[in-house]
């Protein structure tokens, strides 16, 4: 039965897949136009859904590389399936930087005349050491006889590296002057509490499903103490946001107010008050040991983390991107420009903005699907591969045992 | 002395015609629904529209291209070098380079570039620009070069000539000789978002 949906499932990931490699192919003969970014919005739903990969990617391996260095057993079993993850979400979060280039043709360029100035260029080399170090851990893992001081020191190396990916993805935004709500002391540390959260309540959903898939038993008491944790990094995490909010807010200084009322009363009010209301939530299921004990509440608990932090990389790009610092009339031209006029009129009514607006299109929407999708399935297969017991044949067996 | 380019624009002569966004658009062979100069009216919340209730009126004309920045955050972030100061002190683009990340759009602070989201189209069907002027095709990014064509030749930038209003200036900044230095001594000028720290080589006479 189990491996009927194992195999259903790859098909369905599969189909998705290849949907958004279509999407993708159609995106490269038309060019960027047919997304919904234009000259003031210059970045999406690609770069939203990078910055909130890395975080899941880095969340997972903090916590679990964590739990070799500082000697945590009871952290141990989350350690295989937490690198994995961060393997293919890295993988993820690169796919959406190679979709969102207008020349993916060139990518090379980033390896063959790379300029040390710029913040990209810090998370092209970071991201690199990243994965040859996640990769190497995840081996290390698997061999039997890999002796624990060996492994504790790729562990070490690998928790400054992954708090690293998201600061250096956190400071592409962070050190932008021309972005008042990007340009922030707070931005790092605030990106790699949301990385813990977001990472760890993915890592939780994760183990659940291996624990129901019968691939990979979990105790029970490993869900209750990382409920405990994760509770204390949503604390952390609103504090932060708390804290950048009333600096802006205090001084109530006239520009940056303009981004501010964005999140608090304006376009992206649903996203602010949303991830503060799904970081609220969770919360206060996981501050009682009773509720933690329930895996399926931990479980809840977990995907709201997700989606709230997902919603607060929305709100963290576009509350810098939707207004332009030169407030005046006309604003800034657009882009796109169809001929002959009935298309004009028909698709792009405004040539000129005086402030942004986005919305993704459905190739943004299938390719996003599609990069999601493929994760899926890689992350699938590995994890047969990998962490299910013994060979696939005996692994069924386990399965139908547990079935029946 | 190396060269630093700049300009001079007087705000007590634009009588915001728009000329030199078009002289621009026509010498740079600038594709539809792209600018790389436009002009701003600063006052009411649209074009043209002045600031204020009759007969109490205020309104001022903003031409606004690339500022060609000093200590320019554009070319901080480029991931490849496509954007680059070059020795006489403009900031510009290798078309050929560029992968298309638009970091450097996010990063200038004028929202002075501008990305060839489609295959660029031009009515009428062909291509307007002089001669020398670098091709970008699709997806890749685009901004004013200071008529890089033109002033390399001896000559100025294409907005600077059209002006009917002889509100533009062009010169060598580091020059105390040149006009441009001259104005800037004589009146008082102002350049757009001091507080970013991007010492932008555009300036403003008021
Ligand atoms: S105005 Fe913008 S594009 Fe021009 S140099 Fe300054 S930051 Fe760069
Ligand atoms: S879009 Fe082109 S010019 Fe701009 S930062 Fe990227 S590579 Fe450089």
């Amino acid at each position: 039965m189990r491996d009927k949906g194992y195999y259903l499932w790859l098909g369905i990931l599969s189909v998705l897949s290849v949907l958004g490699l279509g999407a993708w192919i159609y995106q490269v003969t038309h060019g960027l136009v047919v997304t919904g970014m234009r000259n003031i919005v210059t970045w999406g739903l690609y770069i939203t859904a990078f910055m909130f990969l890395v975080g899941l990617s880095a969340g997972g391996i903090i916590v679990s590389s964590s739990a070799t260095v500082f000697n945590l057993p009871q952290f141990k079993p989350a350690a295989r399936p937490a690198v994995l993850l961060s393997v293919v979400s890295i993988l993820m979060a690169t796919l959406f930087i190679f979709v969102d280039l207008g020349r993916p043709d060139r990518i090379l360029n980033l390896l063959t005349s790379p300029k040390l100035n710029s913040p990209l260029i810090w998370d092209v080399i970071i991201i690199t050491l990243y994965l040859t170090l996640s990769l190497y851990y995840l081996y290390l893992m698997g061999q039997p006889e890999t002796g624990e001081g060996r492994l504790r020191v790729v562990a070490a190396l690998a928790l400054p590296t992954a708090i690293l990916v998201h600061s250096v993805t956190a400071w592409i935004f962070g050190l932008q002057i021309a972005r008042p709500t990007w340009h922030s002391a707070l931005l790092a540390p605030l990106f790699v509490v949301s990385a813990l959260d977001s990472g760890l309540a993915l890592l939780l959903l994760v183990l659940l499903g291996l624990d129901r898939s019968g691939w990979y038993r979990v105790d029970k008491s490993l869900f209750s103490t990382l409920g405990g944790v994760l509770a204390v990094l949503i604390a952390v995490d609103v504090f932060f946001v708390f804290s950048e909010v009333l600096t802006a807010l205090y001084p109530a200084e006239e520009r940056l107010m303009r981004y501010v009322n964005l999140l608090l009363k304006g376009s992206l009010a649903p996203y602010f008050w949303g991830e503060i209301l799904l970081a609220v939530i969770p919360f206060l299921l996981l501050v009682f040991r009773s509720n933690r004990e329930k895996p399926g509440l931990v479980g809840l608990a977990a995907s709201l983390v997700v989606i709230g932090v997902f919603l607060k990389r929305i709100w963290l790009l576009f509350s810098a991107l939707l207004i332009p610092l030169l407030p005046y009339a006309p604003g800034v031209p657009l882009g796109s420009y169809l001929w002959p006029p009935f298309e004009f009129t028909r698709y792009y009514p405004v040539a000129w903005g005086l402030t942004g607006k986005y919305t993704p299109t459905w190739v943004e929407i299938g390719i996003f699907i599609g990069i999601f999708a493929f994760g899926g399935l890689l992350f699938m297969v590995l994890a047969r591969a990998i962490l299910a017991p013994g060979t696939p044949k005996e692994s069924q067996g386990v399965s139908c045992g547990l079935t029946s | 002395m190396a060269k630093k380019y700049g300009m001079v624009i007087d705000l007590k002569r634009c009588i915001g015609c728009h000329t030199c966004a078009i002289a621009c658009k026509l010498e740079n062979n600038v594709p539809m629904g792209l600018f790389w100069n436009r002009v701003l009216t600063r006052g009411g919340p649209g074009l043209d529209i002045p600031e204020g209730s009759y007969p109490y009126l205020k309104r001022e004309y903003l031409p606004v291209a690339c500022q060609h920045c000093e200590n320019a955050p554009c070319v901080k972030v480029c991931p490849v070098g496509a954007t680059y100061k070059d020795p006489d002190g403009r900031v510009l683009i290798n078309y050929d380079r560029c992968i298309g990340c638009r970091y450097c759009m996010t990063a200038c602070p004028y929202n002075a570039r501008v990305f060839n989201w489609q295959e660029p189209l031009r009515i009428p069907g062909h291509s307007y620009g002089s001669q020398g002027v670098p091709d970008r095709k699709r997806g890749v990014v685009e901004k004013c070069s200071f008529c890089q064509q033109l002033v390399d030749a001896g000559g100025e930038p294409f907005c600077v000539t059209c002006c009917p209003a002889r509100a533009r200036k062009f010169g060598d900044l580091n020059d105390p000789e040149s006009e441009v230095s001259r104005l800037l001594r004589e009146r008082p000028a102002e350049r757009l978002l001091e507080d970013r720290g991007t010492r932008p080589q555009v300036y403003y006479l008021r």
